[in-house]
């Protein structure tokens, strides 16, 4: 099977590697992975949380090059968009953007459970650091 | 001219059951090998012929595939229609990911010749074991529970929901352990380094 163009340079050139701290209240991270492949992907977001503007995006997948592109091309297009914004990524995005064929769709599918579970993992925290603020107050 | 069962659990004429036997299955795989054995078709034409060696093809898959748990529990799932490639990340809890995202690293770092990360992946490849013993004791469970249950009920297809997630989070285990021993022991001679010693 042939890689395109994209995924071999999302794949030599791999964009946002790297991790960012996850304790931090600004960040959410997700972890995801696919057993059939033995593939695991982890995509953190760094989010301003005055503006819900995505700062800092980061990944680091081991699996295939699909896999790897996927979540590079992610970390590429979320810098910049809001929180809500980030939730439209849809996988049939990356796989058209990439021009994945079908038996690589559910590398895209990684990255997209990859981007909500990092977004949900952000809002937990938030909805925790407000609920503290809130107690404190009262 | 006698046909045979294709579906694997009807050849042997056992119940579909998940706990099975082993020294009984061998004892019906013999017998059934000897009635099927190419070399008693020989003078009953091409047909036959052709008919016993399928059905020793048949019977030798079955066998593989029946008297190990794994391939046994897949089969089933398969035939009660829960084809195990079909997953999600659900299946597979965080703290697992975690573990085998932390294993990765580890053997990146390996891979990047920093051999400091030896001791460490070899004791990693001890959790990972006791993870599969944790994972084979669970499936053991779960092959009750469905045996006992009526195969049409709720319980059944619950238990084989449970069966395909755990088998799921067993093939994770799986690859990670053969990308360790990999990682631990490479293989001796590849050709680069034959050439080398030429």
């Amino acid at each position: 099977m042939a890689y395109s163009d994209k995924v071999l340079d999302h794949y030599n050139n791999p964009r946002n590697v790297g991790s960012l701290d996850k304790n931090s209240f600004d960040v959410g991270t997700g972890m995801v992975g696919a057993p059939e492949c033995g593939d695991v992907m982890k995509l953190q977001v760094k989010v301003n949380p005055e503006t819900g503007v995505i700062e800092d995006a980061k990944f680091k997948t081991f699996g295939c090059g699909s896999a790897i592109a996927s979540s590079s091309l992610a970390t590429e297009w979320l810098k910049g968009k809001t929180v809500e914004q980030a939730l439209e990524i849809k996988n049939t995005h990356i796989v058209s953007e990439l021009a994945l064929p079908p038996v690589k769709i559910h590398c895209s599918v990684l990255a997209e459970d990859a981007i909500k579970a990092a977004i949900s993992d952000y809002k937990t925290k938030q909805g925790k650091a407000t609920s503290t603020e809130a107690a404190v107050v009262a | 001219m006698s046909t045979f069962p294709k579906e694997y659990y009807a050849f042997f004429g056992l119940d579909r059951k998940l706990s099975i036997n082993e020294a009984d299955l061998q004892t019906r795989f013999y017998r059934l090998s000897r009635e099927w054995h190419p070399d008693r078709f020989s003078r009953k034409g091409a047909e036959a012929q052709l008919q016993a060696l399928d059905a020793t093809a048949v019977l030798n898959d079955g066998y593989r595939t029946l008297r190990d748990p794994v391939r046994r529990a897949e089969y089933l799932l398969t035939e009660e229609g829960f084809p195990v490639a079909e997953q999600r990340s659900k299946d597979v809890p965080p703290e697992l990911l975690e573990e085998v995202f932390e294993l990765n690293m580890m053997l990146e770092e390996l891979k990047g010749g920093d051999e400091s990360a030896r001791p460490q992946l070899e004791s990693a490849k001890e959790n990972f074991l006791k993870l599969r013993r944790d994972v084979d004791n669970e499936l053991t469970g779960l092959f009750s529970k469905y045996d006992a249950s009526d195969a049409q009920s709720e319980t059944a297809k619950q238990a084989l929901h449970e069966i395909r997630a755990v088998l799921n989070r067993r093939r994770y285990i799986e690859n990670l352990l053969r990308d360790v021993d990999r990682s631990l022991n490479p293989p001796a001679a590849n050709a680069a380094n034959l050439e080398e010693r030429l």
